[in-house]
């Protein structure tokens, strides 16, 4: 039995699809996306997230992604230990003074072509942090960000869209 | 609190001191004292029994020029804080840690905002201000415009000092900021004999935003979003603990119905994040399958969250007078069957664990944090409930609707992972039964009174998911003029150290995820 069934022996109909909601459209976005990581980047999308700031909700919508009802991982996109194995990373929160260095460094160390999606609105510079005294400013002060995924924070669904168009941003500029 | 402070006035008074003492508009006993009179009322209140030091913080400009320090403390048993009110006559002050050894954590804190210093202090160095921050600069002294800060050059001299130790066999293991998961920066300096972890230390501070500074002239609407950005999977508490600080100034009494869906949504909030840390505990000992049923049901409520109130982490719903939006009764109906069909599920899951032999023989007897180390340390939720303290905000410091719910404390003696994966796993269940006792299916009302602080200061103190979090407002013509955020991160990393100690370097991930302490609610 799925889990929306369950759900939907247990409450009314409309409550459940509220529930269960994005599921289909999770999968088929999901689906586009391997469908492309299977022609750019040769069946696997490495990412390494970098937090430079953020207030963790963004962090956890991407730890998510790898529980069982997302389960992101059959769709080619996995989260790597290391930068050095990374084809993205993606950095959430304004950058702070004190990690700014430490942020360089991780990108440093990842291999080239390499690019940096910013997720989450202080990485995008529109978050409420940005005029602090305490913060660089966003992402894109010390990172060469190649792509945006806006939200306070972005709902998993949101992310795994995101990646998509930026998939197909960077397609369509190597081509 | 009266009691306590009559106690302490009439000592100082008797010793040749002065001291003038007041009760603020929450209750909370103030009593105003010179810095010389200081150390002897920090000897007098360690005598007393039960004293816990809970927050010390200071500001600029607290009704006459200069700083003033402010010295928080509880009574384990008296519902109302009490707090010590030192005017300094320059920038310095008088370390009071041999009485309280947390002290000197938070007087780090208020060297580096204010530039005070203080005088016995055994550690000085700088706390969230790394070294690219330049010398002299103290970004919570009003002459400072919280404008931009000009980096520093990191030289070899200019790095942090870490305690170091020497002898054959011993080496250090440096771990972060960056991590190797999808996790907050920190850093860990291991030292390490074998395997076996004989000292940590733990630097932080990474993500050190300004936020206390940032809310400086808001007014409470706009401070209080920033409070939801603390920690964002502590939002309903810190935005509920600011709310209440402001409406205690503002004389705002929040109606019964917003109340009912505050505790709701705070309740929610601690049920997704001691299911993370289920699941995290058993993942961190390699079993993903027994860790998905906690995943599956952190997800949906989550979802419930956003049914809710708009937004999976609650942000945005608690605001100062009451909530953002009601709830509609049908959603809120569902809401009651569906916890009934969590329980169930909820139950099979954790049957699945404690089944598990290897999984509890890598829970018990790992990482346990000593009950004598609670008040001292000022540990506070599940850390220090899992080491025995019946000590819970809920119940100690009833807000809200918690003196009609009266939630059951959930306690365990050994202190250890296990300890706190049962204290976590109970308080789901409490929880679960608080929100179907807290909204009431019949009642409606208005849910948002009208809050409109004008000048005064006021504190609140809630029960986060990780404990204790103390708000300590002082608005000016209705502007924020010093917020003082103490979370229960802030005061829990210190167990860690601690927890650690004697125990092999793989167990590390688990303790920590045990305590699921949070950097941003550290940082700020």
């Amino acid at each position: 039995m799925s889990l929306s069934q369950i759900i939907g022996n247990i409450l009314g109909p409309k409550r459940a699809a509220a529930l269960v909601f994005n599921e289909s459209e999770f999968e088929k976005i999901g689906l586009e996306l391997k469908g492309e990581i299977d022609r750019v980047f040769g069946r696997s999308l490495a990412i390494r997230e970098l937090d430079t700031g953020s207030d963790n909700a963004a962090e956890i919508e991407l730890n998510n992604l790898g529980t069982p009802y997302y389960d992101v991982e059959r769709f080619g996109v996995c989260f790597v230990a290391s930068p050095r194995h990374a084809d993205v990373i993606i950095v959430t929160g304004a950058v702070t003074l004190n990690i700014a260095e430490a942020a360089r460094k991780t990108y440093e160390a990842m291999p080239q072509p390499g690019w940096v999606i910013a997720v989450g609105d202080d990485a995008c510079g529109t978050g409420l942090v940005r005029d602090s005294y305490a913060v660089l400013g966003a992402a894109d002060k010390i990172l060469p960000v190649d792509f945006k995924i806006p939200g306070n924070p972005p709902t998993p669904t949101d992310i795994i869209r995101g990646l998509l168009a930026f998939m197909r941003a960077i397609k369509k500029r190597s081509l | 609190m009266a009691e306590l402070m009559t106690i302490i006035e009439s000592h100082l008074v008797a010793k040749g001191f002065d001291g003038r003492s007041r009760t603020g508009v929450d209750g909370t006993g103030y009593l105003s004292i010179s810095v010389v009179a200081l150390v002897e009322a920090a000897e007098e209140l360690k005598r007393q029994p039960g004293v816990v030091l809970v927050g010390l913080w200071a500001a600029e400009a607290f009704g006459a020029p200069g700083f003033t320090l402010f010295y928080a403390f509880e009574q384990r048993g008296a519902p109302a804080l009490f707090i010590l009110e030192v005017r300094l006559p320059g920038n310095r002050g008088m370390s009071i840690a041999s009485e309280f050894p947390v002290a000197s954590y938070y007087q780090r804190e208020v060297s580096d905002g204010f530039g005070i210093e203080f005088d016995g202090a055994f550690d000085r160095r700088r706390l969230f201000l790394h070294e690219v921050y330049p010398d002299g600069c103290h970004p919570l002294r009003k002459s400072f415009d919280g404008g931009k800060v000009v980096p520093a050059r990191i030289t070899p001299e200019r790095e942090y000092a870490f305690r170091e130790f020497g002898g054959e066999g011993i080496y250090q293991i440096p771990v972060g900021p960056v991590h190797a998961g999808i996790i907050e920066p920190g850093h860990f300096r291991f030292s390490v004999i074998g395997e076996t972890i004989f000292n940590l230390e733990t630097r932080h501070f990474w993500k050190h935003r300004g936020l206390e500074k940032l809310a400086e002239g808001r007014e409470a609407n706009a401070a209080v979003q920033l409070a939801e950005c603390v920690s964002g999977d502590e939002s309903a508490a810190n935005a509920c603990g600011l709310a209440m600080a402001i409406e205690r100034v503002a004389g705002t009494v929040v109606p019964r119905r917003a109340w009912e869906l505050r505790t709701a949504a705070l309740e929610l909030e601690r049920i997704y994040s001691h299911l993370g840390d289920l699941a995290g505990m058993v993942v961190d000992v390699a079993y993903p399958t027994g860790a998905a049923p906690f995943f599956i049901l952190r997800e949906e409520i989550l979802r419930w969250n956003a049914e809710l109130t708009g937004s999976r982490f609650l942000k945005g719903f608690i605001v100062p007078g009451g909530v953002s939006r009601d709830i509609p009764m049908d959603f809120l109906e569902d809401l009651h069957e569906y916890a009934e069909c969590f329980l169930s599920r909820f139950d099979a899951a954790l049957d699945d664990i404690y089944n598990s032999a290897w999984v509890i023989d890598r829970l018990e007897t790992t990482g346990i944090v000593k009950p004598e180390l609670i008040a001292p340390l000022n540990l506070t939720g599940p850390v220090a409930r899992a080491s025995g303290a019946r000590i819970d905000n809920r119940i100690d410091h009833p807000y809200g609707l918690y003196s009609e719910l009266k939630p059951e404390i959930q306690t365990d003696e050994a202190g250890d992972v296990l300890g706190r994966f049962q204290v976590k796993a109970g308080e789901i269940e409490e929880s679960l039964r608080l929100i179907r006792d807290a909204v009431n299916l019949e009642e409606t009302g208005p849910v948002r009174a009208e809050c409109r602080p004008g000048s005064g200061y006021a504190a609140a103190a809630v029960e986060a998911a990780r404990g204790q979090n103390l708000h300590w407002v002082f608005f000016k013509n209705g502007r924020l003029d010093r917020w003082k955020a103490r979370t229960a991160s802030f005061s829990n990393w210190l167990a860690m150290e601690h927890a650690v100690i004697g125990n092999i370097v793989p167990d590390f991930p688990l303790i920590n995820k045990s305590m699921n302490l949070s950097y941003a609610g550290n940082d700020l």
